[in-house]
């Protein structure tokens, strides 16, 4: 049931966005694998180029990896986050497919207004867009508190500067102790030298 | 000569009287077809079917043969799919059934030409088709390794075969689903249909029937590139889905 339901969605979401065909239409019969946290999910790119759940048994060409924290950072919108997504397999598809999902947008008012009319569901959409949005800068003041208060009064966090000179301080040592090795083989060498002459 | 022998629900039959039997309890319960339907499955069997279009990858101006289309629901789908510009052919190899499928397209204005044909033998040319469904069919017919032969051989290269079909449910399930299939079903048959033996018949066949790994081979034998499926409702229904490559 729930495959029917999902793959009911993303028929509806592609005819809401018509222009996303043109560009999945390439990889049409091409499976995607959506990895976040523990869940998996197997997409289908299909000869019309819309898009459906996939079968038991289609082996992925493509998959993306998204650990939970980044995924909350893409909600909150931070765009570099986009650029830390792992992707395995066939790059070309899954950046592609992966372009097109950001773009695709569920166009929920249109859906409304067809149950309870074009008045009420602009109203009902832009409430909810209000409630999401003060939702999302709470989470992200939230978010940011937190940090704060890890690295400056309990420190539990390291800042980025720290972690930045801890960097340098390993790299310093790590030069160090080159050079000492190389003198201490000199020195032995020259040691070993002595005794034989 | 030996006669060669085959299943007709749990019972031993001659090849050649297995067409005639299942012709029997189609023609028996042709009228009441759509009720039962919706009884047997509290009318999930429209979701199974919708999802089956959904996933079909059929657009505008494609061609389809809806095979053992009885009432038609398919064929109405499909139609809304391909617009004015495609094409959708009814057929069945049952005249009560596919006399009822084809009054109900044209009630619904739908231009659908409704052929009576066995899909062991179809009389259409090769690659003449861009998607062959078959819901509940395969499981009736008398050889299905000729059947899926023929239906990878009208279809255009890049075309789909969907079989949507009774399948092996979740093993959890298994004693609900048999004391539901041999107790209640046949007992609903009698009520509603006044039929309860074609029901009987309806039960053993979905057990006789391939499952879901053993379908998909059949596939990959018929001479398709590809074959997956997709499991409904805890495996009560598979759809399974083969390209000609």
């Amino acid at each position: 049931m729930l495959n029917s339901l999902a793959t009911r969605f993303l028929q509806h979401l592609t005819n809401q966005n018509n222009w996303s065909r043109e560009h999945l239409l390439p990889f049409a019969g091409k499976v995607v694998q959506f990895e976040i946290a523990f869940i998996k999910t197997n997409l289908l790119i299909l000869e019309d180029g819309s898009l459906s759940i996939a079968g038991e048994t289609d082996a992925p060409e493509a998959s993306i990896h998204l650990p939970p924290s980044l995924a909350l950072r893409i909600i909150a919108g931070d765009e570099s986050a986009k650029k830390q997504i792992k992707i395995d397999g066939d790059a070309h598809f899954a950046a592609e497919l992966g372009k097109v999902l950001q773009h695709m947008r569920w166009d929920a008012e249109e859906d409304l207004s067809k149950v309870i009319g074009d008045i009420a569901a602009n109203k009902s959409v832009a409430g909810s867009k209000k409630i999401l949005a003060e939702a999302k800068k709470q989470s992200v003041n939230l978010a940011e508190m937190l940090a704060e208060f890890w690295q400056e009064e309990k420190p539990i966090l390291a800042k980025k500067r720290h972690v930045a000179q801890f960097n340098t301080d390993v790299d310093t040592l790590k030069s160090d102790v080159a050079r000492l090795e190389k003198r201490l083989g000199k020195l032995t060498k020259k040691h070993q030298e002595s005794h034989v002459n | 000569m030996e006669q060669k022998t085959t299943h007709f629900g749990f019972k031993t039959v001659n090849e050649t009287e297995k067409q005639q039997k299942v012709g029997e309890v189609f023609h028996s319960v042709a009228l009441k077809y759509d009720v039962m339907n919706d009884v047997m499955s509290a009318g999930v069997h429209r979701v199974w079917k919708r999802f089956a279009v959904d996933t079909s990858g059929i657009k505008a101006g494609d061609k389809v043969l809806d095979i053992a289309g009885g009432s038609g629901d398919l064929s109405k789908l499909f139609s809304q799919k391909v617009g004015i510009n495609g094409q959708v052919i009814l057929t069945d190899i049952n005249a009560s059934m596919l006399a009822v499928g084809r009054d109900r397209m044209i009630d619904a204005g739908l231009s659908v030409p409704a052929a009576q044909c066995n899909a062991e033998q179809l009389p259409f040319a090769d690659n003449s088709f861009d998607c062959v469904i078959v819901a509940f069919g395969l499981r009736n017919m008398t050889h299905k390794d000729i059947a899926l032969k023929e239906m990878q051989r009208v279809l255009k290269v890049g075309g789909r075969l969907l079989v949507l079909e009774f399948s092996k449910v979740w093993q959890p399930l298994e004693k609900i689903y048999d004391a539901y299939s041999f107790k209640l079903l046949p007992f609903m048959g009698k009520l509603i249909a006044k039929d309860a033996q074609s029901y009987e018949y309806l039960a053993e066949s979905i057990r006789m029937h391939p499952d879901q790994e053993t379908l998909k081979k059949m596939m990959l034998d018929a001479g398709f590139g590809k074959a997956d499926y997709y499991n409904l409702t805890a495996g009560m229904v598979a759809l399974h889905k083969g390209y000609k490559l």
